[in-house]
């Protein structure tokens, strides 16, 4: 329990040092941080769930082959995650082009751009901003609308009390939209 | 209800969590007092950011995310994959797979032909299935691989039908061409029926190339194939 604590606790750049030494709990943890925003990239840029999907696996997949590689002077974990998902998906896009198209699929969308590019964007700040939250904050607010349970359900779930599980949100809620606020020089992603 | 109390329900009422009672006594605080309605502004922006990215991939991605982990070498330096695997020579591959998988699986005994492909029509292979507990234990066993050229290796991969593919890991062998590799995956593998070994090049991609040596679906080991069924090779 006290591992698994400090692996929740720990910033994303601490978590990709230990994936590279081989630790599956913190590639884990990345995971749970930033697999939603790899996967909306995925549906903006390929407008297919599927595709999103492969893209969510092979994006975590080079994660932990090249974690090694990361260096946190050139760019944040967020970014670094960016780039490779952005790359697999030209990748995924390249050969989706290549074979037959079934009659009826939706053209493919142009990259860089695409419909509402400003979700994806949002996601990648999200979870980025949920990422620098500490830990108790952020599991309130993953459950709360990551996994839809009530309060109820989630202090059920912590064995936390109601009580404290509301003003636990609230000032969870206000960690986050400071962390929005305010966040971490934003190094260009390339878009 | 003090001002301190008040602001602390400002998180759940954002999320329709109160009761009626508290709503109505915190509504009726909120008309005088411009600190918590700013408060209340703040958070529900803060709320409709999280609500618009919650979407996300099934959860069951993360299993397969983390077993091809757990089933891949660590600390490969980049492009130092070496892969000797003489003609003829026998790759044997161990995958455990969950207990969807299972239920596809009639006796213990059965086994599978992998069929060739053109680009081994040489190579050969088989599948065979034994029950271990409340999971199954799928052995492969590969022949007549064609040798990899520097910088590649052999993957193999569940795959279904229409689209789809999830890597079992990827595999080398020793000089003297026989190896054993024990794999995991989890139980939603009963999605992905189809087994596939492909020859990839050391280039960073994680995807699949396309290059399909050997082919096979676990669906045919409920046919009740005879154990050591003969090698399929291509005339």
């Amino acid at each position: 329990m006290g591992y698994r604590q400090g692996v929740r606790d720990a910033g994303d750049e601490d978590l990709i040092a230990l994936v590279a030494g081989g630790d599956e709990q913190a590639l884990s943890e990345l995971y749970d941080r930033y697999s939603r925003p790899v996967y909306a990239t995925g549906v903006r840029l390929l407008g297919d769930t599927q595709l999103a999907e492969d893209l969510v696996q092979d994006a975590f997949t080079s994660v932990w082959r090249s974690a090694a590689s990361f260096d946190p002077a050139r760019a944040s974990f967020a970014t670094w995650l960016y780039r490779i998902a952005r790359n697999r998906a030209t990748d995924l896009d390249r050969r989706r082009r290549a074979r037959p198209r079934p009659a009826g699929e939706h053209g493919l969308y142009a990259i860089p751009g695409g419909p509402r590019p400003e979700e994806a964007v949002d996601a990648w700040d999200v979870a980025a901003a949920l990422s620098s939250i500490p830990s108790e904050y952020r599991e309130v607010l993953t459950l709360a609308y990551f996994e839809d349970l009530s309060q109820r359900e989630i202090s059920r779930r912590t064995g936390i009390p109601l009580g404290t599980i509301k003003s636990r949100t609230t000032a969870a809620l206000k960690r986050f939209r400071q962390a929005m606020a305010n966040p971490a020089p934003r190094e260009a992603r390339g878009e | 209800m003090s001002e301190d109390r008040f602001e602390k329900l400002l998180g759940p009422y954002v999320q329709g969590e109160l009761s009626g009672s508290e709503e109505r006594e915190l509504e009726q605080h909120l008309e005088g007092c411009s600190d918590c309605q700013a408060d209340l502004d703040d958070l529900r922006h803060a709320h409709d950011l999280l609500r618009a990215t919650a979407g996300g991939p099934p959860p069951e991605l993360k299993e397969w995310v983390m077993a091809r982990a757990r089933n891949e070498p660590r600390h490969r330096p980049a492009g130092s994959w070496r892969l000797w695997l003489p003609v003829a020579a026998a790759l044997l591959v161990v995958a455990v797979l969950g207990v969807g998988v299972l239920r596809m699986v009639s006796t213990p005994s059965d086994g599978l032909a992998l069929s060739a492909t053109s680009v081994a029509p040489q190579a050969g292979g088989e599948l065979r299935g034994e029950r271990i507990g409340d999971n199954l234990r799928i052995e492969l066993e590969a022949w007549g691989l064609p040798e990899p050229e520097e910088g590649e290796y052999y993957e193999m991969w569940y795959a279904k039908k229409g689209g789809g593919r999830v890597s079992c890991g990827t595999f080398t062998a020793q000089p003297e061409g026989s190896t054993t590799v024990s794999m995991s995956a989890p139980a939603s593998a009963v999605a992905y029926p189809e087994i596939e070994v492909t020859l990839e090049p050391d280039d960073g991609d994680p995807g699949s190339s396309g290059k399909v040596v050997l082919e096979g679906s676990l669906r045919d080991l409920q046919a009740g194939l005879p154990t050591d069924v003969a090698l399929t090779r291509s005339t």
